[in-house]
């Protein structure tokens, strides 16, 4: 559902899953609230300042880091800005086709962006050179190879993992010293969606195309949650959502023990 | 026999008349036109491909799923680059226009027969065949179209031998579409099947390792199936 | 970016310590994505590339059909972090250009007439650039067609010649191409046919001739590495499922 793939799905097909649902079981042998394989592996690139490749299951897509100087906005002159660009290239899916980002794209991009954006893990005004007139300014590009279902996880992971790798290239541009870019925290953002009323984590393909609505919950190391986004049209209520939350965090808090923290 | 594997433009003979299909002639040698297999015959030497779309010819029976309805036709997808037409005169019964979507909607699998296929690839589909019909129980799964003969075997073989040991409904459309019924476990074994031809697909003596494949699973599968013996008819 | 080296070839070695008539190492990986129908992971010296094909599939819109064959597409795109300055995403008219040629590098060789009304696309991503990026990029895309089963004349091999320190020099490293006096990336089939050729200098006709000449060896030996990619590709997968049975 998030990542737009647009074939029609066999009503058989639609059956046996919703079937397996019942029966507590997912078609990948997967418990609920179990990820599909994770790994990520860092400075990938060394054209970029940080960098890195991630597969979750099927899906595989490489995040770059690059940080140049640049003019502040004019209403946070003495803050550095990061910008989150996520391309969904017509390589990655049969699905995806080539021109401007549509709306899913862009829906994606903005969501990671704000998960990491409004969990101030990257101190914005530590990235000043001079105020009101340079600034670091940090590009998070998130390249998807393979859409392989649940993009925005992937890319969640991708862009942390990316920027805990990042130097900022100060030397290249005359400006000192290139020291590592300081990131605070380990915002994570953890797709749920439902299905047959059940609540499943980081869904596949197909499980994608048969939810009827996925809640998307950024949440940081302390457990505060610092982005969500709800996807589709059906509606969610008050005790689900607090229950997807708690699942969001304790995915997320395994994964950054196990791939994130040094 | 073990067959030589070839990649595009290499030299597979170098008698002209021999050229058959996954073949072309550059000269006066036959080369390949596909990554494959050489399969030399007494009269034709062609390249069996090892992936590749399914194109659609009359008189295939193919696994369809229907995508749209139209104002008399509906769409079909047949795991090709090219739809379907199935029109509403096709269906095994006569139905007014305004009900077609009470007879097929979209995510309906179907089983089709293929008509004709014009110049312009317009693929015409009709239900009116013995067999031909929707299908509203089992699964669907799908194996690389230029895999599905392995499944199928010589005259129907290997679908005669896998309905058998395992005890499922199957069938196996030519366009790479495999459609099984049965209980759950069936299911489950028969897919395993199907996935383990399609990775041995080029092998010697396929018939004999699937036995062999079936029986260890089999085994292992013993105490649940006899459980299930005595709840599902198959 | 660097400066202009004074020379490039010192006792008859280059920068990076090859000879003139040396590629770059060549790293192939088949079928890294499971959604393309078939596609190639390309590693030329310190080019990255992802090359992916779909199709035949239907073409839209509808007006652009060919109802006597397939219509080849190529997009060949450069991730914004691939090179020093950051690339804006989206195409440029670099990009448009190269896809251009790549695809008519790709049009004599494909069968297109089996698939009317269809598209076979190519898509291209470079990963990390360094110089050479349409030929690894051509490479990859071949190979990508052939696991796709697409119907081909034969595979298209690319590789670029150029000339530095008055030399004629194969696979032009990024020193060279940005500071040398010519680069002619130049693409062709097995039996020589030259399906991309492009030229950015000056030489003489006679300097030429040696390039293509030399493009021609270097073209053979990037043949070579992929049908060897494409064999051991389904030597391994029969070993390895062939292990499965005991």
């Amino acid at each position: 559902m998030s990542s737009g793939d647009n074939t029609v799905m066999a009503e058989v097909q639609r059956d046996h899953l919703f079937n397996l649902v019942l029966k507590g079981e997912r078609a990948d042998g997967r418990a609920f609230d179990e990820f599909r394989e994770i790994t990520i592996e860092t400075d990938a690139i060394d054209t970029a300042d940080g960098s890195a490749m991630v597969t979750l299951g099927d899906t595989k897509l490489l995040v770059g880091i690059k940080v140049q100087p640049g003019e502040p906005f004019s209403d946070t002159p003495d803050k550095g800005v990061i910008i989150v660009n996520i391309e969904l290239i017509p390589l990655a899916s049969p699905d995806y086709e080539a021109g401007p980002p549509r709306e899913g794209a862009i829906e994606i991009a903005r969501v990671v962006d704000r998960g990491i954006r409004e969990s101030k893990s990257i101190d914005l005004t530590k990235l000043c050179i001079t105020e009101g007139e340079k600034v670091w300014i940090i590009f998070v590009d998130i390249h998807v190879l393979n859409n392989g279902g649940n993009i925005v996880d992937a890319a969640s992971m991708g862009a942390i993992a990316a920027l805990l790798n990042t130097t900022i290239p100060a030397a290249r541009h005359d400006l000192g010293e290139d020291t590592p870019l300081p990131v605070r925290d380990i915002p994570l953002a953890v797709t749920t969606i439902e299905f047959g009323g059940e609540m499943m984590l980081d869904p596949s393909l197909d499980e994608e195309k048969i939810a009827s609505t996925s809640l998307i919950v950024a949440t940081n190391t302390d457990g505060s949650i610092s982005g969500m986004q709800k996807l589709g049209a059906e509606p969610l209520m008050i005790d689900q959502v607090m229950r997807v939350i708690g699942m969001a965090q304790t995915a997320a808090s395994d994964i950054r023990k196990k791939f994130l923290e040094v | 026999m073990e067959r030589k594997i070839v990649v595009p433009g290499d030299v597979v003979s170098d008698n002209i008349k021999m050229s058959g299909s996954g073949t072309y002639i550059r000269g006066d040698e036959v080369c390949a036109s596909v990554y494959g297999l050489v399969n030399a015959g007494a009269r034709y030497v062609s390249v069996i491909p090892l992936s590749g779309k399914y194109i659609p010819h009359a008189n295939d029976r193919v696994i369809g799923i229907i995508i749209e309805t139209t104002h008399s036709n509906w769409i079909v997808d047949i795991n090709s680059p090219y739809d379907g037409l199935l029109h509403v005169s096709q269906y095994p019964r006569r139905i007014e226009l305004e009900d077609m979507k009470k007879y097929l909607k979209v995510g309906d699998c179907v089983l089709v027969l293929v008509k004709d296929v014009d110049a312009a690839m317009k693929v015409e589909l009709t239900m009116r065949d013995k067999e031909l019909r929707r299908l509203t129980d089992g699964r669907i799964t799908t194996i690389g179209p230029t895999k599905m003969p392995r499944v199928i075997g010589r005259s129907g073989s290997m679908i005669r031998l896998l309905k058998s040991i395992i005890g499922c409904g199957m069938f196996v459309g030519q366009n790479g579409r495999v459609w099984i019924s049965g209980s759950e476990d069936r299911i489950d074994l028969a897919i395993q099947a199907i996935r383990y031809i399609e990775a041995n697909a080029h092998t010697p003596g396929l018939t004999d390792r699937v036995q062999a494949f079936l029986k260890a699973k089999e085994k292992t599968m013993q105490s649940r199936i006899h459980e299930s013996r005595d709840n599902e008819e198959w | 970016m660097s400066e202009k080296p004074e020379h490039f070839i010192i006792d008859g070695k280059r920068l990076d310590g090859r000879r003139r008539d040396e590629l770059r190492p060549i790293k192939i990986e088949l079928s890294p994505l499971d959604r393309a129908d078939g596609s190639c992971y390309l590693e030329w010296g310190r080019n990255k590339v992802v090359a992916a094909v779909y199709g035949p599939r239907e073409l839209h819109p509808r007006h652009r059909q060919n109802m006597t064959g397939a219509v080849v597409q190529c997009r060949y795109n450069m991730a914004s972090f691939s090179v020093d300055e950051r690339i804006r995403p989206g195409p440029s008219r670099r990009s448009v250009e190269i896809s251009k040629v790549i695809r008519q590098a790709f049009e004599h060789v494909v069968f297109t007439k089996f698939f009317p009304k269809t598209a076979i696309d190519i898509y291209i991503e470079v990963l990390r650039a360094d110089a050479g990026t349409r030929t690894a990029g051509i490479n990859a895309a071949s190979l990508a067609l052939a696991d796709a089963g697409i119907p081909m004349r034969g595979l298209v091999s690319a590789c670029a010649v150029g000339k530095v320190d008055g030399e004629i020099v194969l696979d032009l490293m990024k020193e060279e191409d940005n500071f040398g006096d010519a680069d002619v990336p130049v693409a062709m089939t097995s039996d020589n046919r030259i399906t991309l050729l492009q030229m950015d200098g000056r030489m003489t006709t006679e300097e030429f001739y040696k390039a293509l000449e030399l493009a021609k060896t270097g073209c053979t030996t990037v043949y070579e590495l992929q049908r060897q990619a494409l064999v051991e590709k389904y030597d391994n997968e029969y070993q390895a499922e062939g292990g499965l049975d005991e």
